[in-house]
């Protein structure tokens, strides 16, 4: 449940995924790309030769015509395996996921590792996996390596979530993978916070305001 | 207010006492007194927020977590201090999400070994369980196996017993009854020396010489007694052969007291000197069983009885004593022989026990006796004393 208080209402949205996907670079590239109405500092907690060891913390937002705060504040978990406790305490009480995996093919089985935890650690949270508001991105996609996407798209036909291919070293596909979860969200959360009756803001509107650009007419 | 690391955080949390009597005075000194740190509530932190003159926001993430007021400071000066300040609010958060984090983070790393721990617990109690489970049925099945071939020991010897007493009965049946009938017919052809007598005259010297009259006399005494030795020997081979009729496995209905007499018959002359046996029965009532079986059980009774008092090496008394009541049967066999200490007294109805050499062993096992008495629905009592004697105490339901 995202977090309101007087006048504020704030979503946690976390990227998970497995070590060195790119959930970071994500972050960063939003911090560039984004320009929405309100834009804190990146916050990154530690890291160890660029590996997240605890968080990285982006926050802003907007305001909706009803004066309220609209707040997203983006978290990394840390990828390593060896980090699970953070990685659970990190995903307590997120309103959205974006699963970042990483196309390498050499890669396969930590995404489907880190995938598995993700739908276990949800429940050791005690969040419903099955209706949180989720996005697959596919990272890396400017790699020679990199898992086709017609074979990428093929496995996770049945799966009920946006899928993205991304590259978040070029910048490609980190905003369209932010905006899935943006829709995704407002939809899951809208009606229980009166965002369109009371707030004046439908979904476009919603996205057009977290990402900072015009909404469409 | 709860401990998450994500929370947000209140300028009065970031700023606490110690903080702000470190930087207030600094800050004092920067602006001559002219500042106040107030929260976002209104309430100041530090100095007297009088609501005139400059107001700076203090942001940590994106909206004023509390304010800077200073009626007469310049803007510029204002400013730079409100980015020291943002800058240590930025820390202090840093440092409190990364400690709450970590609290957290330990919180669910000891649940997941508490988890894991309660399932090895878990699973360790399946093995702990089910290894007691084949443990014990690994005992029944060696329980029934032992049973199992004690019952095929004891049927093969009972039957064998059973063979070789019918055998014997057959064999010294036959030679019985022709030495029984030439003596009958001698003692015809005697009686014909006697008329042979009358008819000599001049022989009679010869006779009387020969004492053939003594002769006559005494050999009819011989007759007689040898006549009533065979009958005696056919009487204990007819009792041995009713007795030893062990393969004649059907049920009967029969009064234990005829076992006890045939078994009190077919040892008497067995006994060792100095022992002897005494029955005091009362009236049974019928049973039914396999008597072939109750006997060659109460002839081993009796025959233990008998030994324990050689065994003691003095003389003695086997007492047997029948009675009943309506619930049932009780027989006594009491010998005042060697008796069994505790320890033996506890494994006697082991199988293959014995207090004997290893071969001289006659009987049957107490627990063959034992078995004998199960299958007839009864029960079986043993009190010893060493050196005063045993007493086996049989009981046989009788149904109403
Ligand atoms: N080729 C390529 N490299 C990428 C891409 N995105 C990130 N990387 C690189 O992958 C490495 C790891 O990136 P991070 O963003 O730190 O990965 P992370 O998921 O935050 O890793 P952890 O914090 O350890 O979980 C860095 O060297 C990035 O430059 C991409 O799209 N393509
Ligand atoms: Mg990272």
């Amino acid at each position: 449940m995202p977090d309101s208080e007087a006048g504020k209402l704030s979503f946690k949205l976390v990227y998970y995924g497995p070590a060195q996907s790119g959930k970071t670079t994500n972050l960063l590239r939003l911090h560039e790309q984004l320009s929405p109405e309100l834009k804190g500092e990146m916050m990154t907690l530690e890291t160890q030769d660029d590996r997240t060891l605890f968080f990285d913390l982006l926050p802003f937002g907007f305001r909706a015509p009803s004066g309220l705060l609209i707040k997203f504040r983006l978290f990394t978990v840390p990828g390593q395996v060896a980090h699970d406790g953070t990685r659970k305490a990190v995903l307590s009480r997120s309103d959205g996921v974006v699963f970042v995996a990483d196309s390498d093919r050499a890669q396969e089985t930590n995404n489907a590792e880190s995938f598995q935890t993700l739908a276990e650690n949800c429940s050791r949270v005690g969040l419903d996996f099955e209706h949180l508001p989720l996005v697959v991105q596919f990272n890396k996609r400017d790699l020679p390596t990199a898992v086709p996407e017609a074979e990428i798209r093929a496995r996770w036909e049945s799966a009920p979530w946006p899928l993205v291919f991304a590259s978040a070293l070029r910048g490609d596909g980190v905003e369209e993978s932010f905006e899935a979860l943006l829709r995704s969200t407002y939809r899951h959360y809208a009606e229980s916070h009166e965002l369109a009756s009371r707030h004046g803001l439908d979904e476009d509107m919603f996205v057009a305001g977290a990402l900072g650009r015009q909404a469409a007419p | 207010m709860s401990d998450n690391f994500d929370r947000e955080w209140r300028l009065e949390e970031l700023l606490d006492a110690a903080v702000l009597d470190r930087i207030g005075p600094a800050l004092d000194g920067l602006l001559a007194g002219d500042v106040a740190i107030v929260g976002i509530d209104g309430t100041a932190l530090w100095g007297v927020a009088t609501g005139e003159g400059l107001r700076e926001p203090l942001v940590l993430e994106l909206e004023p977590v509390g304010y800077l007021h200073s009626r007469q400071a310049a803007q510029a000066s204002l400013k730079a201090i409100r980015c020291l300040l943002e800058q240590l609010l930025r820390t202090q958060a840093r440092y409190k999400m990364a400690s709450n984090l970590h609290l957290e983070a330990v919180a669910e790393d000891f649940e997941s070994l508490r988890l894991e721990h309660a399932k090895l617990q878990e699973s360790e109690a399946r093995y702990k369980a089910l290894s007691a489970d084949l443990e014990n049925r690994v005992k029944a099945q060696i329980v029934q196996l032992e049973e199992r071939q004690q019952m095929l020991y004891e049927a093969e010897r009972l039957a064998t017993v059973g063979q070789l007493a019918a055998g014997v009965a057959h064999e010294v049946n036959n030679p019985l009854g022709f030495v029984r009938s030439n003596l009958s017919t001698f003692q015809n052809y005697l009686g014909k020396f006697a008329q042979l007598k009358a008819t000599l005259g001049e022989g009679e010297a010869a006779w009387r010489r020969l004492d053939l009259d003594f002769v006559l006399e005494d050999g009819q005494d011989l007759l007689t007694d040898t006549l009533k030795g065979i009958d005696r020997i056919a009487r204990i081979v007819a009792e041995l052969k009713s007795f030893s009729n062990v393969d004649r496995a059907s049920e009967e209905f029969s009064d234990l007291n005829d076992s006890l007499h045939h078994a009190a018959n077919v040892i008497e002359g067995q006994l060792p000197s100095g022992v002897s046996i005494r029955l005091n029965l009362l009236p049974l009532p019928g049973l039914v069983c396999l008597p072939g079986h109750i006997n060659q059980m109460l002839l081993n009774l009796m025959r233990n009885a008998a030994q324990a008092i050689a065994d003691a090496g003095r003389s003695g008394e086997v007492r047997v004593s029948s009675e009943a009541d309506e619930e049932g049967i009780t027989i006594r066999i009491q010998d005042n022989g060697v008796g069994m200490k505790p320890e033996q007294l506890a494994r006697a109805f082991e199988p293959f026990y014995t207090t004997r050499p290893v071969g001289s062993g006659a009987g049957l096992g107490l627990s063959t006796v034992r078995n004998i008495v199960l299958a007839h629905s009864g029960r079986i009592t043993l009190e010893s004393e060493p050196d005063a004697g045993t007493t086996v105490t049989l009981f046989f339901p009788v149904p109403k």
